[in-house]
């Protein structure tokens, strides 16, 4: 059993409208499943519906190998979470609220509180009040608080939100931490893929309670290869060029005035040099990369319904 | 279920809370002798005549008080927690979430049961005590009375126990302490109030119908609560 999450059709409609319909899911033991769509795709409302905080009105669950059913609690033991905004007891210390959770949780060992307040930097500040935290600081406290039990799977709902970078980076060392020495599966949702790219194995994409695609990122990073982009008044002339003259095939013309050139065996300057010596005119000549915004953005495109209007390759 | 209830001790002062009903025993009692004092024979229209009328006349006030407080640790234990949305939290630890809630209203329902029977205790005890050197009061103070307040003191410490869940299902649907409180005091009102010597707590059969109508209603709302959506 290598999933730690499996959803099939899972799906919740408040009243006429679906928030959340059809969702297959599969999070494998041990990877870092970055969970990505803008504000309002759904991804809280499927977070809280593993969580049992909501209840599906369509599909199944499974969680650990084991469907969930109304009032199934046990797998809540093996799941540290935080949704949304943290919410703590604020008038407790940092540390109490951990010590609470704990026993709630029945996983109550003090030096995994201490060690997980140690990972998100917050040792130190434990004795005071939550209520003094600053946002940056609870958004801490709330994955100290979901990792100090030691779960096999955590639940992070934009973790990364209020946080400068220096913390951000300090969380995706953690996130790859947990990955690698305790053998988490993380499932973190962001609405900025430039936040979890970084970190994730898999990426699933959610837009408008639809999980579009769910793809590998060694995928992504293949079909995100570097290109040259030519910028050209004469592109009918610059296209003959490359072809005729050069022997290149895998370009694409982009507009009215841009080329771009994959896989070319010739470096930019032997490439602007060949151009100019057969007369084409150059305006610009860029190495760029077919960047991931890119390709995710084409993805959502064509999860709306639309063709994607330019593919990559050609 | 102990250890739940020790959990949520954890979470708030309730050191405060025994304080507070510590002061509300005082006040009552000084509120009681105050009566006893200005009214005592002297008056022509006295608040009570015998002992039994005292021993009730302190039942109303103590169930009155201990309601409204009650209603306020429960706006603090289980309002609060909708409100600030920490119930999220609790709803989704591998604890049931009716023993999470049994354990929340359990703690009120006892406290406010042994302290109207505590507070009925020393205060009653209290005026016979000074009543046995003054002797405004000439009735024989019979063990029978004793017993027969006994019973009654019982039967309203349930009813106030149960009444006070009733703020609560009204509070809850707007996940307002205000609500709570407000009309904890409301029903107080109307229950306790007294009119010429006759107050509607005092015929048993009203508090205990009003806690039994506290009991159900609370049930009706949280009946449901393991398919409820939350946050």
């Amino acid at each position: 059993m290598t999933d730690i999450i499996r959803t099939r059709l899972l799906g919740k409609g408040y009243g006429a409208a679906d928030t959340v319909s059809g969702v297959n899911m599969r999070v494998k033991r041990g990877e870092i499943y970055g969970f990505l769509g803008p504000n309002g795709a759904g991804k809280s409302t499927v977070m809280k519906m593993l969580l049992g905080l909501v209840k599906p009105t369509g599909g199944e669950i499974e969680l650990f190998g084991e469907r969930l059913h109304d009032g199934s609690i046990e797998h809540l033991k093996r799941i540290g979470h935080m949704i949304e905004t943290p919410v703590f007891y604020e008038k407790l210390t940092a540390e109490q609220n951990l010590e609470l959770h704990a026993e709630y949780m029945g996983y109550y060992n003090k030096r995994s509180i201490r060690e997980a307040l140690d990972l998100v930097q917050l040792l130190g500040v434990e004795g005071k009040p939550v209520k003094q935290f600053s946002l940056g600081m609870k958004q801490r406290l709330g994955i100290a608080r979901a990792i100090s039990t030691r779960p096999e799977l955590l639940l992070l709902d934009e973790p990364i939100n209020g946080l400068d970078p220096e913390g951000i980076q300090v969380m995706r060392n953690l996130f790859r931490r947990l990955r690698d020495e305790w053998g988490v599966a993380l499932l973190i949702s962001s609405h900025l893929l430039s936040e979890i790219e970084q970190v994730a194995d898999t990426i699933g994409v959610i837009q408008g309670g639809r999980l579009i695609r769910e793809v590998s990122m060694d995928a992504v990073r293949e079909s995100t290869a570097a290109y040259v982009e030519i910028v050209t008044t004469d592109s009918v002339h610059a296209a003959f060029v490359l072809s005729e003259r050069l022997g290149i095939a895998n370009f694409k013309q982009v507009g009215e005035r841009t080329i771009r050139i994959y896989d070319s065996k010739l470096t930019q300057e032997q490439l602007s040099k060949a151009l100019i010596v057969n007369e084409v005119p150059i305006h610009s000549i860029n190495r760029r990369h077919h960047t991931l915004e890119d390709y995710f953005f084409d993805m959502i495109k064509g999860g709306e319904g639309h063709a994607a209007s330019h593919q990559a390759g050609a | 279920m102990l250890h739940l209830i020790k959990l949520e001790l954890k979470k708030g002062r309730f050191s405060a809370y025994v304080w507070g009903a510590l002061l509300a025993y005082a006040l009552i009692a000084a509120f009681m002798m105050a009566i006893y004092f200005t009214e005592g024979t002297a008056s022509e229209e006295p608040a009570f005549r015998n002992y039994a009328e005292m021993l009730r006349g302190i039942t109303t006030i103590v169930c009155a008080t201990f309601v409204v407080y009650a209603a306020v640790l429960l706006a603090k234990l289980v309002v609060n927690e909708f409100r600030d949305k920490t119930i999220s939290l609790l709803f989704a630890y591998p604890v049931s979430r009716k023993k999470i809630i049994l354990a929340k209203l359990s703690m009120v329902f006892c406290w406010t049961f042994a302290n109207v029977v505590l507070a009925n205790a020393v205060v009653g005890g209290l005026l016979i005590a000074i009543n046995a050197r003054l002797g405004h009061l000439s009735d024989p103070l019979t063990a029978r009375i004793l017993y027969e307040h006994g019973i009654f003191v019982l039967m309203q410490a349930f009813g106030a126990a149960g009444t006070c869940l009733l703020p609560l299902v009204l509070g809850l649907r707007k996940k307002s302490v205000a609500t709570t409180v407000a009309s904890s005091i409301l029903i107080v009102i109307i229950v306790c109030s007294n009119n010429g010597g006759f107050s509607l707590s005092n015929v048993v059969a009203v508090p205990v119908s009003l806690g039994l109508l506290g009991i159900l209603g609370t049930y009706m709302s949280f009946r449901n609560i393991d398919r409820v959506d939350v946050g």
